[in-house]
């Protein structure tokens, strides 16, 4: 098991600063989320998601770091479920 | 339910919004009811604010002294302080600064989590 961060932008920057260090982290930007720099993050070698349809709503499919996985909610909910959630949002 | 180990994160500066009050309302109902949930919280980023020894308290007064009764202390990250500008000197005696790996061992200690 995993800690599943959940963030937002709001505390972004906190909830990123937290997962670069921690080895278990698994990130999943969600809403304004899909704004922020996850390049740190994937030097850390961390997982990456991103919601599908909040970067789709705002049209971020191409600024979107390479590396970044797009999932749906069916895929978030398994997350959740198989993590511990670390909630930044 | 059982018991259950709960880190409740301050991220909003203190005024402006109910946050950083709300939060400590909320952490004293996790540590109520029968299951006497245990709890720390931790100041994050702008919510560091709050450490300031200068904070006007009063309107979050009663539930600090309900936490000290209950021996949780609050903690805030030293690297959140940094990034402020905040220097120890200015902090609130009730406060404990921890490191970034400390704020980790308490996500990792923690059933839940929970943001404000």
């Amino acid at each position: 098991m995993g800690n599943l961060y959940l963030v937002d932008r709001p505390f972004g920057a906190n909830g990123l600063a937290l997962a670069v260090r921690d080895g278990d982290a698994i990130v999943a930007l969600i809403q304004d989320g899909v704004y922020l720099d996850t390049a740190e993050l994937q030097k850390a070698g961390r997982r990456v998601y991103a919601i599908q349809r909040d970067v789709e709503r705002r049209g971020y499919g191409p600024r979107l770091a390479e590396g970044v996985k797009q999932i749906g909610f069916e895929e978030l909910v398994d997350l959740i479920v198989a993590n511990k959630v670390v909630n930044f949002a | 339910m059982a018991q259950k180990h709960v880190l409740v994160t301050m991220n909003h500066a203190p005024y402006g919004s109910i946050y950083y009050t709300e939060g400590l309302r909320a952490v004293v109902g996790v540590t109520s009811g029968i299951d006497e949930h245990t709890v720390d919280v931790l100041y994050l980023g702008d919510g560091a604010y709050y450490a300031l020894k200068g904070v006007d308290r009063r309107d979050s007064l009663k539930y600090l002294g309900t936490l000290e009764k209950l021996g949780a202390r609050l903690k805030v990250e030293r690297e959140s302080l940094q990034r402020l500008q905040l220097s120890e000197s200015e902090l609130a005696e009730d406060i404990e600064v921890i490191s970034r790996d400390q704020a980790l061992d308490l996500i990792r200690r923690a059933d839940v989590t929970i943001d404000f």
